[in-house]
């Protein structure tokens, strides 16, 4: 069957076709730094999709649960063994996603006979000191859109992953226009609600280059929390302890979860 | 389907940290010398003092700073009271290479299992932990280098009660009611624990966060005093011992200004 080039770029097209509409159906995951730090957040039902990766690193993912559960073990594995051997100052995000993940997520979606990770991911990393954030998406194919980190020059201080490249680039849109920097916690869960709810509108939409109106936003937001849970985490630097992420209470989210 | 190695298909439930280590190579067993005839000379090395008690705010762990080979000083601001987790304390006695690497597998273990696990590592689960640590590192101990005689304290939020635990160099665990001491002071520091606790004014489990400061400063003087091996008060190096405290609001060292002050009006 792949002998030829062509039937190999066919079956590599027929393979991404198939993944795309298998996560199609993921529930966004909106990340954005604030005054604090950085706040992950997603609506679900039942499973949990942000996780605790190191020290000053965490993710989120959408797609298959036994793939996405092997990335985030080989992700803890990786961080952890180098966190230990040399120092958590050597662990960095940079490092895990160019050189650990992306080429095996690369190799497995290429290597036709065999089976490809059904995942999409975000990971965040808290900059050290005045070190802006890094923000990193790695999809099933290994590739990698980040915020550039500190090498970038105008250095977006968020990340997102939905189902669909255009609620994507929906979401993104969104949060361009918004200036969390200097927010507080509620304040960045709003605007990260928002985000989701944008993500989650436009999902199933096939062309849109308009964001949904403020008022559109509010209403499916409203009918969204009535059915479903927030989950959500940070990563603080307000701590003087080396680890700094925490999952937020149902305390933490009682005045969002309400419905208002 | 068959698959020829099933073990590597599916990990174990939950991998702790050094089978990790192992399998990359970071932490090689150590290796159990052949050991023929009779008796092994095991060479005491656990030149330090090192004591914690039980007080009405929580679990007071101290220690000195000395750190010795042979008859030589080596170090005089050795920190041997290490923070695990937020609410966890190893206090070491011992060859200070293989503590800390102890120290060091033993903090890893514990993050590693919630990140992995996503719960937190039980306070059976931790105690243990360490007991295996110790046990995996007996032909270290064998060979006369390497032994370490840790005491452990850790808040149990299930209990809502600080817990302390001392062990020995094979790795078996014992949970003190009152107080525990390791190293070579600790004969001495034992003995005034049980006096103070036993004929004391206040016993050990009712003292004040200040009462209990004083009596571990004076308890490692008087350890000073006859054991060579550990350091006591250098006032002009303002070296002081380090005494932490672990309760439910996690860990707190006490600062050396409020050390130096306490020492000022109630110790000299």
């Amino acid at each position: 069957m792949i002998e030829e080039p062509y039937r190999w770029v066919e079956a590599i097209s027929n393979r991404r076709e198939y993944i795309e509409h298998q996560i199609e159906g993921g529930s966004p995951i909106a990340c954005l730094g604030y005054k604090d730090g950085i706040l992950f957040l997603t609506l679900s039902r039942e499973r949990q999709k942000i996780f605790e990766i190191y020290d000053r690193i965490a993710m989120g993912a959408i797609g298959h649960p036994g793939d996405i559960e092997r990335l985030r073990m080989a992700a803890i594995e990786v961080t952890s063994t180098e966190g230990f051997t040399r120092s958590a100052q050597d662990v960095s995000l940079r490092r895990l996603a160019n050189y650990s993940l992306s080429p095996v997520l690369k190799a497995a979606f290429e290597q036709v006979y065999g089976a490809p990770y059904l995942a999409r991911m975000i990971f965040a990393e808290l900059g050290r000191g005045d070190d802006p954030n890094l923000f990193v998406r790695i999809d099933y194919d290994g590739s990698i859109h980040s915020n550039g980190g500190p090498l970038s020059r105008i250095s977006e201080n968020f990340g997102v992953i939905s189902g669909t490249a255009l609620s994507m680039s929906l979401m993104e849109k969104f949060l361009k226009q918004q200036d969390c920097s200097n927010l507080n916690l509620e304040g960045a869960l709003g605007v990260a609600l928002d985000a989701w709810t944008v993500g989650h509108l436009t999902a199933g939409k096939d062309a849109l280059d308009e964001l949904p109106s403020a008022e559109v936003i509010a209403v499916h937001r409203k009918e969204q929390l009535a059915t479903t849970i927030i989950e959500a985490a940070v990563l603080e630097h307000t701590s003087s302890l080396p680890i700094t992420y925490r999952p937020l209470s149902r305390k933490d989210l009682e005045v969002f979860q309400k419905g208002d | 389907m068959d698959s020829p190695d099933n073990a590597s298909v599916f990990p174990p439930a939950s991998e702790d940290f050094s089978s990790l280590l192992r399998r990359h190579g970071c932490h090689p067993p150590v290796p159990v010398t052949q050991q023929s005839t009779g008796r092994v000379e095991i060479v005491q090395t656990e030149a330090t003092t090192i004591l914690a008690f039980k007080f009405a705010g929580g679990v007071l762990v101290a220690g000195d700073r000395r750190a010795t080979s042979g008859n030589i000083v080596v170090y005089d601001r050795a920190d041997k009271v290490l923070e695990i987790d937020r609410h966890s304390l190893m206090a070491i006695a011992g060859v200070p290479a293989t503590a800390w690497e102890m120290a060091r597998v033993l903090e890893h273990s514990f993050q590693f299992y919630r990140r992995s696990q996503l719960q937190e590592m039980s306070l059976d689960g931790k105690v243990r932990a360490l007991s295996k640590l110790l046990r995996d590192n007996f032909g270290f101990v064998m060979q006369g280098v390497g032994v370490v005689i840790p005491i452990f304290a850790t808040f149990d939020t299930v209990s809502d009660a600080a817990r302390l635990y001392f062990y020995d160099a094979m790795g078996a665990q014992f949970e003190a009611t009152d107080y525990a001491a390791t190293g070579s002071g600790s004969p001495s520091v034992r003995s005034v624990l049980y006096y103070e606790n036993t004929w004391g004014k206040t016993i050990l489990r009712e003292m004040s966060e200040n009462e209990a400061v004083i009596l571990a400063l004076r308890a490692l003087d008087t350890a000073a005093e006859s054991d060579t091996a550990t350091g006591g008060v250098d006032r002009r190096g303002k070296s002081y011992p380090i005494i932490k405290i672990v309760s439910k609001a996690g860990i707190t060292t006490l600062p050396e200004k409020t050390l130096a002050a306490i020492y000022k009006a109630k110790i000299t």
